[in-house]
């Protein structure tokens, strides 16, 4: 996975400057830092299953946290076979998080909102192709 | 009133009209009695932002029958020539004072909610008494942003719409109609979303609800 970097001004809770898996993410914080909305790049990773020895073999880290709205966003714009991998990963958060509030935005929804921004000559950067980089966490 | 054909050469792209002028005045007029109503006895100012509002806020304005003032907002949109700006720019500030007013936000269209929460957060940074949303066109699928809004006049599917102040590259603002539009490498609008446009969600079977009363 290529990890791109960013001219973004905000930080991981950590203090460290976010590293994006994917350009469409980098383009979205763009978009949240222009419309001056704060956000935070995976600051929570919620576990879904655990051992029977209590270890974590699985969780779900939402790409981003919008504070003011207190929602997660997670962006699934490359390799849409993903989608109902991400889907079923978020039912289960709802499940056992049912006070989080999360919002899954897919390859067509990124597509139509850089069109709607005058960006299609960009989408194929922004979006990639079906099956390039990897949106999987 | 003529309708032109999606087959004319001077109007390319354009498809199917999605609501008409006879339908929008309708939806418009019941609109402005419920505003009317919700707001009778209180110090009420429209506020819009332009271009895309101009056609609706002229139409609403006047189908409002207590006393109102209006003014209008402009700010720079997300797009390649702006966003190595880094931030928006607010072009036009609003030049009547709204602190301690009641103020009814009006929109032409509202999906994502990314720019009416920023102009949301301004205008409430002036400290009215209310600040509610009046809201044409709601394209609830594209939501990003939660949002509240009191008046809405149709809940539309997933499809990009011009005319009646809505343009496309600054063209065919002037439709006295919504329509569809089909330009050139634009993603095509999911099957499975419903063709139908339907006014919004009522209080009761008319058109013309007020989901809820400023406070």
């Amino acid at each position: 996975m290529t990890a791109h970097a960013s001219s973004i001004t905000h930080r991981r809770p950590n203090g460290d400057p976010p590293h994006f898996a994917h350009p469409s993410e980098e383009e979205f914080a763009r978009l949240l830092d222009f419309y001056h909305i704060p956000w935070e790049y995976e600051p929570t990773s919620f576990v879904l299953e655990r051992d029977k020895d209590g270890n974590v073999i699985e969780a779900f880290s939402p790409d981003f946290y919008l504070v003011d709205q207190d929602l997660y966003i997670e962006l699934t714009t490359a390799r849409q076979k993903l989608i109902p991998h991400k889907r079923r990963k978020i039912r289960r958060l709802q499940e056992l998080y049912p006070n989080v509030h999360i919002k899954l935005i897919n390859r067509e929804d990124f597509g139509k909102m850089l069109h709607k921004y005058g960006l299609e000559d960009e989408a194929p950067n922004l979006v990639g192709t079906v099956d390039n980089g990897d949106g999987e966490k | 009133m003529a309708v032109p054909s999606q087959e004319s050469p001077e109007l390319p792209h354009l498809g199917d009209v999605l609501i008409s002028p006879d339908r929008l005045q309708a939806r418009v007029q019941a609109l402005g009695a419920a505003i009317s109503d919700a707001y009778a006895g209180k110090d009420l100012i429209l506020v819009g932002v332009l271009k895309g509002v101009l056609c609706f806020m002229a139409d609403l304005l006047r189908a409002i029958t207590i006393p109102v003032e209006v003014d209008f907002l402009s700010i720079s949109g997300y797009g390649p020539g702006e966003r190595g700006h880094g931030e928006v720019r607010l072009l036009k500030d609003l030049e009547r004072p709204v602190e301690g007013r009641h103020v009814l936000f009006v929109e032409d269209i509202v999906d994502t909610g990314l720019s009416l929460a920023y102009l949301l957060r301004h205008i409430r940074s002036r400290e009215p008494a209310t600040l509610e949303v009046c809201a044409l066109l709601d394209r609830p699928r594209r939501r990003i942003m939660p949002l509240n809004m009191c008046f809405v006049g149709f809940e539309m599917p997933d499809v990009w719409v011009v005319g009646y102040g809505m343009d496309y590259r600054e063209r065919y603002r002037n439709l006295p109609y919504i329509a569809v539009l089909h330009p050139p490498g634009r993603p095509e609008v999911s099957s499975e979303q419903s063709e139908v446009i339907v006014p919004a969600q009522c209080a009761d079977d008319s058109e013309a609800e007020n989901k809820t009363p400023p406070g």
